[in-house]
């Protein structure tokens, strides 16, 4: 019992940061209704420069967070201009495939910039973790978990309370009615992107360092988990990237745990397969489902 | 205020609207009629921006809206309803129309204040547009639980609530009744009442010859006629054109 509560909470760990990446993704899908395969990507090149400042100019640990998280929204920035902004609404496939591109494009940048193989990244506690009772809690755990909590409550805060909120609402249901409302679907998307980096690039540096190093496979690893924990918890769905990512850890730290590493993934992409069978718009999701089916089966 | 000077726009050689000139008067309620096809669609889109004119122009309040974008002319002071119910579903009744609303900054209370919260002056304004539409017991209500009507004057409400010097209304009468257009039609002469000018595209006569002041007919994406709804409704060319036409019955 204590192994399996133990279990559980490790997979809460590592699944609340998988559900900060799910929210990134769940942005930029919310407003327009396309998957942006190079976010993971983006955040790793964040990481990259921020390691970079680590390694050449032996930055402390949070200038080193404010380069990774600056350097993704950058790359996101770059992202949103070459590949959505560019590429008009109704070329779905295109700009999925452009971000496919740009993935490709951003690894051989991370590579030439760095060509080693991995990093350091600098921890960022020095003390290890708290007990409670028989059970133990990393620090950096515990922060992501919180850190995770908290974006949702501002991101709900957001959409559903302010201006902007509406604004971007508005622009996903309809970008040419929220036109004639003085509304500009561009800057609005922009700025969705924006903030999708933002959140990328503090699930990085929270992953990272607990991880305490970076390979370019971090993009990779970055966009799949994160893309199998939004389809989970419910496709444009908030509270369903929380507990989509949630779930996800919690499903792999168990079957680490009981059955070994090699079965890992397997079982995530088994699970995801039996959820978009049964419950096609995912756990949380199916409300939306309908409206989203367009948007579906364009993707 | 509003002039549009040999305006056309061709759609793959077809003249959706062909030398179009015509003035529209301050304060007016200007009815823009014709049959299907004729090109009124296609000329209240030139107008908003959403389409750019082959040849001609458009001027508004002296200024010309060549390249201003859809988005911008919000702020100019043009808005406008759709033939087709476009609200936000999602959206309250009340968060419908503070979207819509113009609140540049330096208008009321600043960019902060604009975009993440609403002053009480804002929320008054409001207030009274969803009186002005009958929707004041229906605020909290999501826009997609509305009845048709309601959709109708929360349309309305909308393009209201930017506080615009024109209003382009693109067949706001479609699948009203009677009861209704009588309704629709004293809101209409209410916006006039306060200043604001109106241009009517409308299939149903009634409601066109009952509101406007003058009223051009197209045909051909050509301006056949011009005048006081008298005059149109004893003009020739008009009724061969447009209210022989088996649209008229329907309407």
């Amino acid at each position: 019992m204590i192994d399996f509560i133990q279990t559980t909470l490790d997979g809460l760990s590592i699944g609340s940061a998988y559900a900060l990446i799910a929210l990134g993704f769940t942005l930029v899908f919310g407003v327009m209704r396309r998957i942006n395969l190079s976010y993971g990507p983006s955040i790793m090149l964040g990481a990259f420069a921020g390691t970079w400042a680590f390694v050449t100019l032996e930055a402390q640990p949070w200038l080193v967070a404010v380069v990774t998280i600056a350097g993704t929204v950058a790359v996101g920035m770059y992202v949103e201009r070459l590949c959505f902004w560019a590429i008009r609404k109704d070329a779905a496939i295109a700009s999925m495939v452009s971000s496919f591109v740009i993935w490709m494009q951003l690894e051989e940048v991370a590579t030439i910039l760095l060509p080693g193989r991995t990093y350091p990244y600098p921890e960022l506690f020095k003390f290890g973790g708290i007990d409670i009772g028989p059970y133990f809690l990393r620090m950096e755990h515990v922060t992501t978990l919180a850190v995770a909590m908290f974006m949702l409550v501002v991101l709900r805060l957001l959409l559903y309370r302010t201006r902007f909120g509406l604004a971007l609402r508005a622009v996903s249901e309809s970008s040419e009615a929220a036109v004639y409302m003085g509304i500009s679907p561009v800057r609005i998307t922009f700025w969705a992107f924006v903030f999708a980096s933002f959140i990328g690039g503090v699930a990085g540096y929270l992953l990272l360092a607990a991880d305490q190093q970076v390979t370019p496979y971090f993009g990779l690893w970055a966009t799949f988990k994160g893309l199998i924990a939004m389809m989970l918890g419910g496709l444009g769905s908030i509270p369903g990237a929380i507990v989509g990512g949630l779930l996800l850890g919690v499903i792999e730290a168990h079957t680490q745990w009981y059955l070994g590493n090699a079965v890992k993934d397997l079982t995530a992409y088994l699970v995801l397969f039996l959820v978009l069978v049964l419950r096609p718009g995912g756990l949380l999701g199916q409300g939306i489902v309908e409206r989203h089916a367009q948007a579906f089966r364009r993707i | 205020m509003l002039k549009l000077d040999d305006l056309s726009k061709h759609f793959d050689g077809v003249r959706a609207v062909d030398g179009l000139s015509l003035e529209v008067d301050q304060g007016e309620v200007f009815g823009l009629i014709g049959p299907n096809g004729s090109g009124k669609s296609t000329t209240v889109n030139l107008i908003c921006g959403v389409l750019s004119a082959t040849r001609g122009k458009v001027t508004f309040k002296g200024r010309d809206l060549h390249g201003l974008p859809p988005h911008r002319r919000l702020n100019a002071g043009i808005s406008r309803t759709f033939q087709n119910i476009r609200l936000f579903g999602e959206l309250t009744v009340w968060q419908n129309v503070w979207i819509a609303r113009r609140d540049a900054p330096g208008r009321e209370a600043g960019f902060i204040r604009n975009w993440f919260g609403s002053s009480a002056r804002t929320r008054e304004a409001i207030e009274e547009t969803l009186v002005f539409a009958d929707l004041a017991g229906r605020a909290n209500d999501l826009a997609q639980n509305l009845a048709f009507g309601e959709q109708r004057r929360l349309e309305l409400a909308r393009a209201v609530a930017a506080r615009p010097d024109l209003i382009l209304l693109d067949e706001p009468a479609a699948g009203m009744n009677r009861e209704e257009v009588e309704d629709l039609r004293q809101r209409i002469l209410a916006l006039k009442h306060d200043g604001i000018t109106v241009l009517l595209v409308e299939h149903v006569m009634e409601l066109v010859m009952g509101v406007t002041d003058r009223i051009a007919v197209l045909n051909f994406g050509k301006l056949i006629a011009l005048g006081t709804p008298g005059e149109i409704q004893g003009n020739a060319a008009v009724r061969e054109a447009y209210l022989g036409s088996p649209d008229s019955e329907s309407a």
